[in-house]
């Protein structure tokens, strides 16, 4: 099962699959099964994340201080770990963000230029 | 469904944590992300129910992801080490210390997914750094490492010597003078070398001494250990008898007995105080040294002004007195004993060194040689180095644009690269300083004579700190460019070329540049070796004059009180090797004043009959003169060219004889036959009436080289019977020398040998013992040193450039297989492109040798001095060693040249 885009970089697959992360989390608080259910879905399926991939990366970000996971208990559901951006994991998500358009941009253009 | 609507149920709770049993966490937080995954799971569940799926299947999609050990593999993983990995560099700021773990953590990774490499890269290291430290460590204990005297620049060494430059010894009358008059040093001392025989319990026992007076120790400037020194009463004619002892004799010989001042110890015979003991450090005149004894008791025996009888001096400098002001004071007091002393001493000069350039003179240029060619070798350890790092870098290129990209700074980036060369080139050092551990140690262990201090060469603290800089500067020497260069990151270029390695232009020729350098480096060290190899051919190719082979010398010394009288000690020396002659195993033993190759002995003018006689302002020609016993040029295997050797015949009564070498003849008798001829070395009354003593020449032997084997000085040589003693030893008899051809070992002759003599006298000790061979090789062990380590440094540049040569082709042929496809599939022969291949790396290794032979022509010259008979700019060498790097080079491409010439073009072209 593909557990990230299909480059072919390892680090790039951390790379991103940090980035997409990150990202789920600036605006709001979500939990592991809400994050992997957003991934697959507003990629239309393209990206899944499997749970060997997804709470590992978790708890690497978390030890790392970009994100910080809270036991929540909402009426009539059930309690669930919500992991929220930190200001450093803000930081680096910008850091993140920049990068990768750079990139996208970058391979947009060799590929454009390929098929000129 | 659970009960309890905040927590999963127990039922997924119990599934997870039996997948999960080897997480390695601690218990609670295990609990925590049990209850974590198996909530997931739960969501999951529900949530294919919810579409319909039946219970059993919503159950085993559910759970197939915590299947399998991954996860907990995974899990482990990212609790164990949170800070391994981070992907993106320079993303979040990290303390110094907290990016260093990183990178080391990153470097060693890499070094060991890339085994190969690092192997290569870490061998090259240690080699080069190994020579590196070797030879700092040789040099370091030789002459840089502070000595044991304070302030040695202030110690000079002084003798005499004629205005010709030509040095001599001291007179007595001369340096007291000296004393008198002196203003420049606050210390000013006088010694004589003399081996000693100690008796003390038992066995004689022969040790280095010197007599030395109480300047000397004011000059070296080491207190004693123990008791005193020699004081300025011990300088008194008429001193008592006492010793003062070195510290390695006190402890080998006397137990390191605190009580040993104030003890009688037997020297030559007689009964000597010991008054002290002086430390470690006190090594002079000579680090064997291991008594002095005072100036006092021997100053009745000094010969008046004129005579030289191998004194020397030593002083130390008043502060503040430079060497030209010594000097030109001592000059002035010259001048004055001259004017003073017109006959004895017209033209006597002061020769004054500073005694640290005596010591290190004689090696300073071979060291500096070698460490010239151990720098050689790491700098074109480097430019191999900074190929295969430039060569890595390209291949990464994709992969470091990438983290540029994603937010690296180029900073973090060229940090994060040289400290993996940083971390290699430390690895190499470390196993460098075992190498050079392991060399030096070889070398203490051929006991070589003429580097100083050898028995203190170690790896220790300065060379641990040299290596570990060494090492650290070679890693950003050989890392720094790569680096920049590597991280200069264009992430479009990079992209668009990854797979296809085309490289980078500018990094290529910069690489190519790299090899050309490494080439004329490896020229220029292998130009040097050649050389001195060349050289010692020649210097064993000298012919000795006598045959070295099987050949056993010891030394006896008779002590003159108990040997006072002329016909016992000449009946001692005939019954002696009367009786070494008897020894099974000996095929001719005899005796000899002065050996081969140990530096002379005794000179003095010679004439023949007829001739006129020499004066003060011309000596004439000048001879080396020893006493011999009948059968001692027959065990050296000298050969006799006319007349006949000495025989028991020739006796005290009988005619006055001599045996003089071919160069005696062609100088005082060119073409005339000498046999029969008379000739004088023996002069008396110089100065009012001179009285020749004639000698009849009865044989002619073949020049015996006795001054070394390259410097022979123009001294003829003369050969009288041992019971002829010349009139020149009547005062000072000589230490005569044993020699025997035997096939027997030194070791079992030399027993034989103790056996006789004790039985004829049991305090005399021999001394000494070295098969003639050692001589010869003794002679030769600079020359041989210097061989075999810059022979050892050529052939490790040669391995080098070999390498580095290989590198860079075999790297542009990858990276041109595209090209080399277009080519053949347009028609290309493959000949043709062996050619195109060749071709280039042919290109660089001529441009390396053509640098390389310039470079040579500008630094062999320092080399002259050590060569023999070979010319700095030799062209038979410098011809030969530019045609082996051309070889080498061809060699070298030869496998990807051929490995070019197989690229399928279809292959080549389907890849781009």
């Amino acid at each position: 099962m593909p557990d990230t885009i299909g480059l072919p970089d390892r680090e790039l697959k951390k790379g991103s699959a940090e980035l997409l992360v990150l990202s789920l989390v600036d605006a709001r608080a979500r939990h592991g099964y809400e994050i992997a259910k957003l991934i697959e879905s507003r990629s239309g399926g393209t990206l899944r994340f499997n749970i060997a991939s997804l709470y590992p990366l978790l708890y690497r970000l978390e030890k790392r201080g970009w994100i910080r996971g809270r036991w929540v208990e909402k009426p009539s559901q059930r309690r669930r770990r919500y992991y929220r951006l930190t200001p450093t994991g803000r930081k680096v998500l910008a850091a993140q963000r920049s990068g990768w358009r750079n990139f996208v941009a970058a391979i947009e253009r060799i590929t454009s230029l390929e098929h000129a | 469904m659970p009960d309890d609507p905040s927590a999963p149920s127990p039922r997924w709770q119990e599934a997870v944590d039996r997948r999960l049993a080897a997480l390695g966490v601690p218990p609670l937080r295990r609990v925590e992300i049990i209850d974590e995954v198996a909530q997931h799971v739960e969501d999951r569940y529900d949530e294919l129910k919810a579409d319909g799926r039946s219970d059993d299947e919503a159950r085993r999609v559910a759970l197939a992801d915590v299947e399998g050990p991954r996860l907990a593999r995974e899990i482990a993983r990212s609790e164990r080490a949170p800070t391994l990995n981070p992907p993106v560099l320079g993303g979040p700021r990290r303390s110094f210390m907290g990016n260093l773990s990183q990178d080391v953590r990153y470097a060693l990774r890499s070094m060991r997914q890339n085994p190969v490499f690092s192997a290569i890269v870490i061998g090259t290291l240690a080699l080069a750094i190994g020579a590196n430290v070797a030879i700092f460590s040789v040099t370091d204990t030789a002459m840089l490492r502070p000595f044991s005297y304070p302030q040695i620049d202030r110690m000079i060494a002084l003798n005499e010597q004629t205005r010709a430059g030509q040095p001599m010894s001291i007179s007595w009358p001369d340096f007291q003078d000296w004393v008198a008059q002196n203003q420049v040093f606050e210390h000013l001392g006088i010694y004589r070398p003399a081996a000693v025989n100690l008796t003390s319990g038992g066995q004689p026992e022969r040790i280095n001494g010197a007599m030395a007076s109480s300047g000397v120790f004011g000059a070296a400037g080491i207190p004693p250990a123990m008791g005193r020194s020699l004081q300025p009463g011990d300088d008194r004619a008429g001193a008592a008898r006492v010793a003062v002892l070195s510290d390695r004799l006190w402890r080998a010989r006397f137990n390191a007995d605190r009580d040993i001042v104030g003890r009688a110890i037997v020297i030559n015979g007689e009964p000597h105080t010991v008054v002290g003991v002086m430390p470690a450090g006190m090594r002079f005149p000579s680090r064997l040294t291991d008594v002095w004894l005072p100036l006092g008791p021997a100053i009745e025996t000094f010969p008046p002004r004129g005579a030289h009888p191998g004194l020397f001096g030593v002083g130390r400098l008043k502060p503040g007195v430079s060497f030209d002001r010594a000097q030109a004071d001592m000059d002035t007091v010259a001048r004055r004993i001259e004017s003073q002393f017109p006959d004895s001493n017209g033209g006597v000069a002061v020769a004054m060194i500073p005694y640290y350039e005596q010591i290190v003179a004689s090696i300073r240029p071979m060291l500096f040689m070698l460490l010239g060619a151990v720098g050689f070798v790491l700098l074109i350890g480097c430019a191999n180095l900074a190929n295969l790092m430039l060569a890595r870098a390209e291949r990464r290129q994709p992969e470091i644009a990438l983290r540029a990209a994603l937010g690296a700074e180029r900073r973090r980036i060229i940090q994060q690269l040289l400290t993996e060369s940083l971390l290699l080139s430390l690895i190499g050092g470390a196993l460098g300083v075992l190498l050079a551990w392991w060399t030096i140690s070889l070398l203490a262990a051929s006991h070589p004579t003429t580097i100083p201090r050898i028995d203190q060469l170690a790896i220790d603290r300065r060379v641990l700190l040299f290596s570990v800089l060494l090492s650290m500067l070679t890693g950003i020497v050989f890392g720094l460019v790569p680096a920049i260069r590597g991280s200069a990151t264009d992430l479009v270029k990079s992209l668009a070329h990854a797979g296809r390695g085309v490289g980078v232009g500018r990094s290529r020729r910069f690489r190519s540049a790299l090899v050309v350098a490494e080439v004329a480096l490896a020229l220029t060290l292998l130009v040097g070796a050649g050389l001195m190899i060349r050289s010692f051919v020649n210097l064993t190719a000298i012919d000795p004059g006598f045959d070295p082979e099987n050949v056993v010398t010891m030394r006896v010394t008779l002590p003159p009180s108990k040997y006072e009288d002329r016909a016992r000690w000449t009946a001692f020396h005939d019954e002696l090797v009367r009786r070494v002659a008897a020894i099974p195993g000996v095929v001719t033993a005899g005796l000899n004043s002065a050996l081969p190759l140990e530096g002379g002995g005794s000179e003095s003018p010679v004439i023949a009959e007829g001739q006129e006689l020499p004066t003060r302002g011309k000596p004439g020609t000048m001879c080396l003169f020893q006493a011999t016993s009948p059968d001692y040029l027959k065990a050296m295997s000298v050969p006799l060219l006319e007349g006949r050797f000495f025989t028991t015949h020739d006796t005290s009564m009988s005619a006055r004889v001599v045996i003089v070498d071919d160069t005696l003849v062609k100088k005082l008798f060119g073409n005339a036959d000498p046999i029969g001829k008379r000739i004088a070395f023996e002069i008396t009354g110089m100065h009012e009436r001179p009285q020749p003593i004639w000698r009849e020449v009865v044989g002619v032997v073949r020049h015996v080289r006795h001054y070394g084997l390259t410097s022979e000085p123009p001294f003829v040589q003369v050969y009288v019977p041992v019971d002829q003693l010349p009139i020149w030893f009547d005062e000072r008899r000589p230490a005569m020398a044993i020699v025997a051809r035997t096939t027997l070992s030194p070791e079992a002759i030399t027993g034989s040998v103790r056996r006789e003599i004790a039985s004829i006298d049991p305090d005399i000790p021999i001394y000494g013992v070295q098969t003639m061979e050692q001589y010869v090789s003794q002679t030769v062990e600079q020359p041989r040193l210097g061989v075999v380590l810059l022979g050892g440094f050529g052939a490790l540049a040669l391995l080098l450039a070999l390498m580095g040569i290989y590198g860079v082709v075999s790297s542009s042929v990858a990276s041109r297989t595209q090209e080399i496809g277009i080519r053949m599939a347009l028609g290309a022969t493959r000949h043709s492109v062996l050619r195109l291949v060749l071709g280039h790396a042919l290109a660089l290794v001529v441009t390396g040798v053509v640098l390389g032979v310039a470079a040579a022509l500008a630094l062999t010259s320092i080399l002259r001095n050590l060569l023999y008979q070979v010319s700095d700019r030799d062209p038979a060498t410098f011809v030969a060693i530019a045609l082996a790097l051309v070889a080498v080079g061809i060699l070298a491409s030869a496998v990807p040249a051929r490995r070019a010439t197989r690229v399928d073009p279809i292959e080549a072209l389907r890849v781009g």
